[in-house]
């Protein structure tokens, strides 16, 4: 039997002075950062509509499969998570294996863009998004591949407009809103939420980064930097850390119309499991997606709890349902090294077998 | 035994004052070296203004949290060390969970007792009554009962703030015990704690499982709804009071742009509506035409062939009409079309 702690007042000094040595000595590196860049793959623009523009992403060489895949983020933060490096880059990755890939960046909504509704983004912007895609590649039909709240939107259009997509790809997206797990469903729940928007008009991403930061406070607002300070001295650690604050708190801010439909239907009602969803007079019936779905979710998700994700095989319709788990969080399934190496590999193998 | 941590205190108040003296200066130095005008718009000016403000804020509380454990007896000899790690709990108020609370605060999402505060007061300068309990008359009574309005959705806001904050500590409390618990587990030798950053990391361990189970409970979705929408109730009666006083002005209000924004969506809708419906339409007469032309052709190479019949002539006609009344044949027509372009790309 030992004592928990076996903390040498030497070393301790020894550790203190390590630390203020660290401090000072990166100070100066952090002072001479430039704005770390992001997204940096080729790209040309095939559509463009008010805020929103489609990219084609362009690789080394032609793409191999004949079937292009859309991306679809969240609206909330940038789909630049998918492009964030190099070295780290889903996007690149799709293109080095093959893929044909086009993404959607909604870009920043403003006052104009206030009485946007689930309707206008998605049997408005996605269904002409899809069109665009379609007509650029010369199909009728594509692989979506839904990010996120990006992933329950790319549900929700797979469910009413099923003869525009070919095979169905979902990443970190939630469908049973209402899990135990589920922290941001717990604090939406008893929102008055239409007081809320109406007060707000478009909710301020500030705000939205607040809520997501007390998520974890301790873990995202000190440790976080506590840690930073042995990176200090890592010129390529410190960018790659700088990048990622970037995009963190690169958000737009969100329509206000679709913000309160969103928690409303999704959050607080669970209108996608319970069959009663309905957008722009569409009833959303998950039943009615009869494509293949490749649902991919990861164990470690703060945001989008595991379960959330898990549900969606016994809700869609399709006999070919396909589910991978990933090790790792909500961020990580896009920029860590482990998902470099297995998620893209894994979408892609999956696609050509039915491409 | 004494002298020797008499000592290390020391050497460490000597670091813990030269490291945040480091960072001080650091601040100083940008400060200095940024204009005024600059400074006010630096939120998204570059990559080291918001990640230093909160990087300060992050510091600041290790900082903190490292002075509370050096001074509260931690790896000095024969101390208690659930003793010790009480007197570290005591030595940051215990409040750890405030440093990181605070270092996510800004203009934009900050404490909103605060800014509410400073409307009322401004709002009731020259008011020497207590308004929120006085009778409403004469001819400012409707102002009267507006600023009372305020004032009791500003006590509501605060009342439910203090309860959620009141959480908040709870989970401070509880994560100290968690780290109590973890650290009786670490009870071989090969398992101890030899490090202060150690300790943290198994503190914030603690402490963010502590938070997770309370911010999942009932009682926090409850308290967290509430102060939420007693902040909403409080802001739609300052913008109701601003909005009076823009009209009084000849100014425009927030609900009139709004209501232009919202009329002007639905036109948006309803034009674009129009397009899709009067494009299908006419895609839909086009390609029925088409049709019925196609059959025509083929009706006429068929009279080249065989001796003419009227019923022949006139059939694909009536087919036409029929089938620009379905919409289902456009459906089928596009499929067709886009079928055999992909044939042709291949």
């Amino acid at each position: 039997m030992f004592p928990p702690l076996r903390l040498d007042p030497a070393a301790l000094t020894g550790e203190i002075a390590a630390f203020q040595r660290k401090l000072a000595a990166g100070l100066g590196n952090l002072r001479h950062q430039l704005e770390p860049e992001y997204a940096n793959t080729p790209r040309v623009a095939i559509y463009r509509e008010d805020k929103l523009t489609v990219w084609h992403m362009k690789g080394q060489g032609k793409p191999t499969t004949r079937t292009p895949t859309l991306i679809v983020y969240a609206l909330v933060n940038t789909v630049w998570m998918t492009d964030l490096q190099d070295d780290r880059s889903m996007v690149r990755n799709l293109l080095e294996q093959g893929e044909d890939v086009y993404l959607i960046d909604w870009g920043y909504p403003d006052g104009a863009d206030r009485w946007l509704t689930l309707d206008d983004y998605i049997n408005g912007y996605l269904d002409r998004c899809v069109d665009a895609v379609c007509k650029a590649a010369g199909v009728d039909a594509i692989n979506l591949l839904g990010i996120c709240q990006g992933g329950t939107f790319s549900l929700c259009y797979t469910a009413t407009h099923g003869d525009k997509v070919k095979n169905l790809i979902t990443m970190v997206t939630p469908v049973d809103f209402q899990t135990p797990d589920n922290m941001l469903s717990n604090w939406t729940r008893e929102l008055d939420v239409d007081l809320f928007v109406d007060t707000m008009g478009n909710i301020p991403a500030e705000l939205l980064n607040w809520v997501y930061l007390t998520l974890k406070p301790v873990r995202l607002n000190q440790q976080k930097y506590v840690s930073l300070v042995d990176i200090l001295d890592n010129p390529k650690e410190l960018q790659n850390f700088l990048r990622m604050e970037r995009w963190i708190f690169d958000s737009p801010d969100q329509a206000g119309e679709a913000f309160r439909e969103f928690i409303k239907e999704f959050y607080q009602q669970n209108k996608l499991i319970k069959g009663d969803l309905v957008i722009g007079g569409k009833p959303v019936d998950l039943g009615m997606i009869t494509q293949p779905v490749l649902n991919i979710f990861a164990e470690q998700d703060h945001l989008v709890p595991p379960d959330a994700s898990r549900v969606l095989g016994r809700h869609v319709g399709t006999t070919d349902y396909t589910q991978l788990a990933f090790k790792g969080g909500h961020i990580g399934i896009y920029v860590s090294g482990r998902a470099q190496r297995e998620v893209p590999p894994a979408i892609h193998q999956w696609l050509s077998t039915r491409n | 035994m004494a002298d020797q941590a008499s000592d290390f205190l020391k050497d460490y108040q000597a670091l813990a004052q030269q490291s945040w003296d480091t960072w001080t200066r650091y601040l100083q130095q940008q400060t200095a070296s940024a204009a005024p005008c600059a400074q006010a718009a630096s939120s998204h000016a570059g990559a080291g203004d918001d990640l230093l403000a909160r990087s300060m804020a992050a510091l600041k509380g290790y900082n903190e949290w490292l002075q509370g454990a050096v001074g509260s007896g931690l790896g000095q000899g024969s101390t208690d060390w659930q003793q010790s790690l009480q007197n570290l709990f005591s030595s940051l108020g215990g409040q750890p969970f405030a440093h990181a609370f605070a270092s996510i605060d800004s203009e934009a999402a900050r404490s909103f007792g605060q800014l509410w505060q400073s409307w009322l007061q401004s709002s009731q300068s020259g008011m020497r009554f207590d308004v929120e309990h006085m009778a409403a008359f004469g001819f400012t009574r409707e102002r009267q009962l507006q600023q009372q309005e305020i004032a009791a959705a500003m006590q509501e806001y605060l009342d439910w703030s203090s309860k959620y904050q009141a959480l908040i500590q709870r989970a401070n409390t509880e994560g100290f015990e968690r780290l109590q618990a973890k650290l009786a587990d670490f009870t071989d030798s090969t398992r101890q704690i030899e490090s202060l950053k150690a300790l943290y990391d198994l503190w914030v361990d603690g402490a963010e499982e502590a938070y997770a189970q309370i911010a999942l409970s009932e009682e926090f979705r409850h308290v967290y709804g509430e102060m939420v929408n007693a902040q909403g109730r409080l802001r739609q009666l300052q913008q109701q009071q601003l909005e009076a006083m823009c009209r009084e002005l000849g100014m425009p209000t927030r609900s009139e742009v709004s209501a232009l924004g919202k009329r002007l969506q639905e036109l948006r809708r309803e034009v674009r509506g129009q397009g899709v419906s009067r494009e299908s339409d006419e895609l839909a007469t086009l390609r029925a035409e088409v049709a019925a032309l196609k059959r025509q052709l083929a009706g006429k190479a068929g009279e080249a062939k065989r001796p003419a019949s009227r019923s022949s002539k006139r059939e694909p006609e009536k087919d036409a009409v029929v089938r620009r009344a379905k919409p289902a044949a456009t459906v089928g027509a596009r499929k067709t079309v886009a079928r055999g372009t992909t044939r042709t790309r291949k």
